[in-house]
């Protein structure tokens, strides 16, 4: 046990230097990601505006006070920071230009060198994040839950990011088979924010359409978590939402390990 | 250049021809776009009816006036948005050594481009003006083209100093990334529920407000619009566009003027 240590730290080396070289490259692109919190304070900013204007002329839903659309509508916001990466964009790109030929003759896991390569985007990402939560916090007065339930946040936060991840190699991976896969992306990007429960919460859905958005895997990313940080999900109902999260998890990595093998053996390049 | 122009609307008929599914699958993305948009608004109306007296029949109006200018901008001059593009890789310096004016020629670089965001556009426009029951008489339909065409400038205007900003800083999609998410919040929503910051700069910097906000609370008799100016103030779109466009065109030039390539 002891002596194998060492043979699997080095066996994943090589996916730790890449991690560090897309943490690197991210670095250079900060300007990106500085207007991207730009952007995003903006958002918090007129997104407030928005719900303040509505609870001013409207009587409060139940279970749903202004304090609490505000801190949802904020962590959302802070959440798509993070969820809304292409974290396996080099898949497709490699696909177009040609070079997942040579990937394949490498003698390292792709799947895993593509994870390894949208960690570090997303590491990058979060260490920045930190700054704009803190902001937020003392800007917007957002609520802040108790040690328990922010455990039980990041828990089912870290859930619905594997969803994510997968949903998106899975949508990479089709470029396999079809090369222009932007479109489909896009439609998925837009399904995401309005049946994720991302930009209005699940619990303000008229029935037939919340039956729709529980039916399918956006939920799993912004709603789930968002539920429990706001409250809208009780303690003794974590257990269950996260299950369905981890069975969510469970298919469409089954379904992306079914397609990259697929995927895999026939490899046609474009123009390569 | 009418001739030229018309042979770019060909080729780009053909493109779009030879790339059926292409097309059906960014079709589809544009369905999805405006058809999340429209339910997320109406998800919240249903439990918040009334948005500074603004009901969802207003909103779907309102949504309808912006859908009409952007589309129609998309449809006309998306190619100002590929301007940065060609800065960087080099390609803008061959438009700059043939006799045509830069920008037309920018404009009618052929592409996949098609109407249909904008023929979606006219028809939810149609369902948008019998959903509100906004009053349809000989002014309204004299009115709404040129609303339209005002629109239509104010887009193309922001695009246009967008692009201009390429001369000289190198990456912008970021910038035009704020912009949009800019607009499309400030175009959703009445304005007057920002603060009065916000509600002059939509009106007086960035004349979003003359888009759809200050026509829409015209038409649909809203009194109060919250910007210091009256509901008629948003017949002035037209005005305003042009305003905006021709001082965007200014500011291309003077880029153009001094834009020493990129050093290919």
């Amino acid at each position: 046990m002891i002596a194998a240590r060492p043979r699997r730290r080095r066996r994943l080396a090589p996916y730790w230097e890449v991690m560090k070289v897309a943490i690197a490259r991210e670095a250079t692109y900060r300007f990106g990601v500085f207007a991207s919190l730009a952007a995003f304070f903006m958002r918090v900013y007129l997104l407030r505006m928005v719900w303040l204007a509505l609870y001013a002329h409207n009587a409060a839903p139940r279970d749903l006070p202004l304090h609490t659309i505000l801190s949802y509508a904020t962590v959302a916001l802070l959440m798509g920071l993070v969820l809304d990466i292409d974290q396996t964009r080099a898949l497709h790109d490699r696909l177009h230009d040609g070079s997942i030929a040579t990937d394949f003759m490498k003698p390292i896991s792709v799947p895993l060198f593509f994870f390894a390569d949208g960690t570090g985007e997303v590491l990058f990402r979060i260490i920045l994040l930190v700054p704009a939560l803190a902001l937020a916090l003392t800007l917007v007065r957002i609520d802040v839950p108790s040690p328990a339930v922010a455990a039980a946040f990041a828990l089912s936060f870290t859930l619905g990011y594997f969803v994510g991840f997968f949903l998106n190699f899975i949508l990479n991976c089709t470029a396999f088979w079809t090369l222009e896969i932007s479109a489909v992306q896009l439609i998925v990007t837009w399904l995401t924010d309005l049946l994720g429960g991302e930009i209005v919460p699940l619990a303000l859905f008229p029935a037939g359409l919340a039956r729709v958005a529980y039916a399918l895997p956006f939920a799993a990313m912004f709603s789930t978590p968002l539920c429990i940080y706001t409250g809208l999900l009780q303690p003794a109902q974590y257990a269950g939402a996260m299950g369905l999260q981890a069975l969510w998890l469970v298919l469409l990595a089954a379904i992306s390990a079914v397609l990259w093998r697929a995927g895999a053996r026939r490899v046609v390049v474009q123009g390569g | 250049m009418a001739g030229a122009y018309a042979q770019f609307w060909r080729i780009n008929l053909l493109t779009t021809l030879e790339y059926r599914e292409n097309f059906l699958l960014w079709s589809a993305f544009t369905l999805v776009y405006h058809g999340a948009a429209l339910t997320a608004l109406w998800v919240v109306f249903e439990n918040f009816p009334s948005m500074n007296g603004w009901t969802f029949k207003d909103m779907a109006f309102l949504y309808g006036l912006w859908m009409l200018a952007h589309a129609l901008h998309n449809a006309l001059f998306s190619n100002v948005e590929e301007v940065p593009e060609r800065i960087r890789e080099g390609e803008f310096d061959r438009v700059l050594i043939r006799p045509l004016d830069a920008l037309f020629q920018i404009v009618t670089t052929p592409g996949q481009i098609f109407p249909d965001e904008a023929l979606m556009a006219l028809g939810y426009f149609g369902f948008a003006i019998w959903y509100s029951g906004v009053r349809v008489d000989a002014t309204f339909v004299a009115l709404v083209p040129l609303v339209v065409v005002g629109g239509v400038s104010i887009e193309l205007a922001l695009n246009l100093l967008i692009a201009t900003v390429a001369f000289w800083v190198v990456r912008v999609d970021e910038l035009r990334w704020i912009f949009l998410q800019l607009e499309s919040e400030f175009t959703r929503y009445p304005v007057s529920i920002y603060s009065r910051g916000v509600r002059l700069l939509v009106t007086f910097v960035l004349p979003f407000a003359f888009v759809n906000y200050l026509p829409a609370a015209y038409f649909l008799h809203h009194g109060d619009t919250g910007v210091g100016l009256p509901p008629q103030a948003g017949l002035l779109a037209p005005l305003v566009g042009l305003a905006f466009a021709a001082l965007a065109y200014a500011f291309w030039r003077f880029g153009l003027n001094r834009y020493q390539g990129v050093g290919h």
